[in-house]
C-alpha cells in the first residue's frame, strides 16, 4: 500500500539530483517520470501511452496561445516599439528628479503589455534606457537596478506566458487569470515609481532631473504611443470583454506587431528569420518541459505523493495562513535556483492540492473555507502571488537572470552594483506581496466585475 | 582531435537541415496566425468564421512545436539549473552534458518507435478531426521526421561534431 508512495518519493529525490547535476530540467522529468510510471504501472501500459501522449499534450488548444505570445514578443523586440514607449514616458516623467528611471519603469510596463517574457523586456528596454540614464548622469546601480527590476513587470501584465502555464496546470480559466493579473501588475508599477521617488529623496545625486520638454514635443511623443495602445487595447481588451478567445487575440497581436514593424521597414527577411528561430528555441523548450511535467504528473499521482503531502500538511496543525506563507517562501527559495517556468511546472502540482485540501476541498463555500474564499477564487489569488514570488528569483542572487542580462548590456557597471540597485525594488515587491496577501479583493475584484 | 572533412561537411548539412526544419515550423505557426486572424476578422465583418479553425490551430501548433524540438536541442536551449554545479570542473561538465544528450538521444528514438505505432493506430482506426475530417495520421508524418532530426541533433551534440551556426 505504502510502496507506490515510497517509489514516488524516491523518484522525486532522483529528479532533484538530476536537476542539480545539470541535466536539462525537461529531460530530468522525462527520465524520472518515464521510469517511475514503468515501475508502478508496468512498462507495457507506459509504452502504449507514449504512442499518443506527446501529440495529445502538444495539441491542447489552450496551449496554442503560448508560441503565439512568444512570437509576438520576439517580433515586438525587433519592431522598435521600445524606443517610442521610452520617449513618451520620458517626455512626461523625465523632468522630475529620478524621472528618467521612472520613465524606464513605465516603458517596461508598456513593453510588458506586448511581450510576455521578463528577460526579453529587460534586455529590450535596457538597450534603449541604459544609454539615456547614463547620459543624464544617473548612478550605475540605480540605472541597472531599474531596468533589471522593470523586466519583472512583464510577468503579470498580460500577455504572460507563465500565467498561461499556471492556468493550464491548475485548470483555471486563462481569461480570468488575465483579468486578475492586471491590477496587481499596475500596483507593481506604482510601487516601483514610489521606490524610485524615495530613493532619490535619500540620494538626490543618484537621479538628476532630465531636460524640460516643450508642449510640442510632449504631444508628438504621446501621439507615438497610439500603436502600442491600440495593440494592447485590441489584444487584452478583446480578451477581457469576451470578443476573442486568447488564441485568436494573440494571433491578432502577432499580426498587428508585425504590421507595425513592417510599416517602419524594420522587419526584413533577416529580422523575421531571427524572430522565428528565437521563437523555436523558446517554444521548443517550453513544450518539452510540458511533456516532461505531464509524465511526472502521471507518475506522482499514481504514487500518491501530492495527496500524501497535502494530508501531512493538514495533519501538522499549522494555520492556513502559515502554510500559505511556507509555500510562498519555498517558491522564493526555489525560484532563486531555477527559471520561473520550470519552477511553476515543478512545484504547483504539489502545492495546489495542499491548498485545496486545507481550504476544505473543491466545492467548499466561501463561509466555510479556511481562506475565506471558494477554491476557485483561491486558485486565482494563489496564482498571482505565486507568479510574483517566483519572479523575485530573477532579481536576487545567486541566479538573478535579469541582473545577468543587464550586466551583459552595461559592462561598465559591476554586477554587484546592479544587485544593490535592485534592493529598493525588492523592498517594493515585498510590500506588494503583503498588500495582496492582506487584501485578496485587489486580485479578485476585476475578474468578478468583468465576468458578465 | 582531427575531424574528417567528410563528416564535418555532413554535419554542416545536418545543422542546416535542422535549422530549416525549425523555420518550416515557424512558417506553420504563421499560417495558424493568419487562419485565426482571418477567421475572427471574418466572423466580425461578415458573420462567417473560418470552418474548423480550432482544430487547425491544435494540429498546426502541435506539429510546429515538434518541428522546433531538434533546433532547440542543437542550440542547447533546454534550460537546466546551473547553480549547483557552478564550481564543477570543465571535465565534469562535459560528462554531465554527455548524459543529458544521451538521454535526449535515447528518448527521441523511443518516442520515434512508439509514435510510429501511434501513426499506424490513428490510420487503422481512421481517427479524424470533427469538422474538417482531417486524418490525424497525416500530422504524425512531420512529427516523426522531427523526432528523427531530434535524434540527429542529440547525436551531433554527443559527438561534438557541430558546425558553428
Amino acid at each position: 500500500m505504502a510502496e507506490p508512495l515510497l517509489i514516488g518519493s524516491a523518484g522525486l529525490a532522483c529528479l532533484f539530483a538530476l536537476i542539480a547535476l545539470r541535466v536539462p530540467i525537461a529531460y530530468s522529468m522525462i527520465l524520472v517520470g518515464g521510469i517511475g510510471v514503468s515501475i508502478l504501472n508496468g512498462p507495457a501500459i507506459f509504452m502504449s501511452q507514449l504512442k499518443t501522449l506527446a501529440y495529445g499534450q502538444f495539441s491542447i488548444y489552450d496551449l496554442s496561445v503560448v508560441p503565439m505570445f512568444v512570437l509576438m514578443g520576439n517580433i515586438a523586440t525587433r519592431a522598435e516599439l521600445s524606443g517610442d514607449l521610452f520617449r513618451a514616458a520620458n517626455a512626461w516623467l523625465g523632468r522630475m528628479r529620478g524621472g528618467v528611471a521612472m520613465a524606464t519603469i513605465a516603458a517596461c510596463a508598456g513593453f510588458g503589455s506586448v511581450c510576455g517574457s521578463s528577460l526579453a523586456t529587460a534586455s529590450t528596454m535596457g538597450k534603449i534606457a541604459l544609454p539615456e540614464l547614463k547620459r543624464y548622469g544617473y548612478t550605475g546601480s540605480l540605472a541597472t537596478g531599474t531596468v533589471a527590476a522593470g523586466g519583472v513587470l512583464g510577468i503579470l501584465i498580460p500577455p504572460s506566458v507563465v500565467l498561461v502555464i499556471y492556468a493550464i496546470i491548475v485548470e483555471a480559466n486563462i481569461v480570468t487569470m488575465f483579468k486578475a493579473a492586471l491590477i496587481p501588475g499596475l500596483i507593481a508599477v506604482v510601487f516601483f515609481l514610489i521606490a524610485i521617488r524615495i530613493f532619490v529623496y535619500v540620494h538626490p545625486e543618484a537621479g538628476p532631473r532630465g531636460d524640460p520638454v516643450s508642449r510640442q514635443e510632449l504631444i508628438s511623443a504621446t501621439l507615438r504611443l497610439i500603436p502600442v495602445l491600440t495593440i494592447f487595447g485590441l489584444v487584452i481588451g478583446g480578451i477581457y470583454f469576451g470578443f476573442f478567445n486568447p488564441t485568436p487575440a494573440a494571433a491578432i497581436g502577432v499580426f498587428l506587431v508585425w504590421a507595425y514593424g513592417s510599416a517602419r521597414r524594420l522587419l526584413g527577411w533577416q529580422a523575421m528569420r531571427d524572430a522565428i528561430l528565437e521563437t523555436a528555441r523558446t517554444s521548443g523548450m517550453i513544450y518539452l518541459i510540458l511533456l516532461g511535467a505531464e509524465m511526472m504528473k502521471i507518475f506522482m499521482s499514481r504514487g500518491g505523493v501530492p495527496q500524501a503531502i497535502a494530508e501531512w500538511m493538514v495533519a501538522s496543525g499549522l494555520s492556513a495562513m502559515v502554510i500559505l506563507g511556507i509555500l510562498l517562501l519555498a517558491l522564493i527559495l526555489l525560484g532563486c535556483l531555477m527559471d520561473s517556468l520550470s519552477m511553476i511546472l515543478l512545484a504547483i502540482p504539489f502545492f495546489w492540492p495542499v491548498l485545496v485540501t486545507i481550504n476544505g476541498g473543491d466545492y467548499v463555500s466561501a463561509e466555510d473555507a479556511a481562506y475565506g474564499m471558494t477554491s476557485e477564487d483561491l486558485k486565482i489569488w494563489f496564482g498571482i502571488l505565486a507568479l510574483i514570488v517566483v519572479e523575485l528569483g530573477l532579481i536576487t542572487p545567486p541566479v538573478g537572470m535579469n541582473v545577468f542580462v543587464i550586466s551583459a548590456l552595461a559592462k561598465d557597471v559591476p554586477m554587484r552594483d546592479t544587485f544593490i540597485g535592485v534592493i529598493p525594488f525588492f523592498g517594493a515587491e515585498m510590500v506588494r506581496i503583503i498588500v495582496l496577501l492582506a487584501f485578496p479583493a485587489i486580485t479578485l475584484w476585476l475578474p468578478s466585475v468583468l465576468s458578465g | 582531435m582531427k575531424i574528417n572533412p567528410t563528416i564535418s561537411s555532413l554535419s554542416i548539412v545536418l545543422c542546416w537541415l535542422i535549422r530549416s526544419w525549425a523555420l518550416v515550423g515557424g512558417l506553420l505557426l504563421m499560417i495558424v496566425v493568419v487562419i485565426n486572424v482571418v477567421s475572427n476578422v471574418g466572423s466580425a465583418a461578415w458573420g462567417k468564421p473560418f470552418a474548423g479553425d480550432f482544430e487547425l490551430t491544435e494540429i498546426g501548433v502541435a506539429v510546429a512545436a515538434f518541428c522546433f524540438l531538434p533546433y532547440c536541442q542543437l542550440t542547447g536551449s533546454n534550460v537546466s539549473a546551473d547553480i549547483f554545479t557552478a564550481k564543477a570542473s570543465a571535465q565534469m561538465i562535459t560528462v554531465m552534458a554527455f548524459f543529458g544528450n544521451l538521454t535526449a538521444f535515447v528518448f527521441s528514438l523511443l518516442l520515434l518507435w512508439r509514435m510510429y505505432y501511434g501513426l499506424l493506430d490513428q490510420k487503422s482506426y481512421d481517427y479524424t478531426t470533427t469538422i474538417l475530417q482531417f486524418p490525424h495520421w497525416i500530422a504524425f508524418i512531420p512529427i516523426l521526421i522531427s523526432l528523427v532530426l531530434l535524434a540527429v541533433a542529440a547525436f551531433l551534440n554527443l559527438t561534438g561534431v557541430k558546425a558553428n551556426s
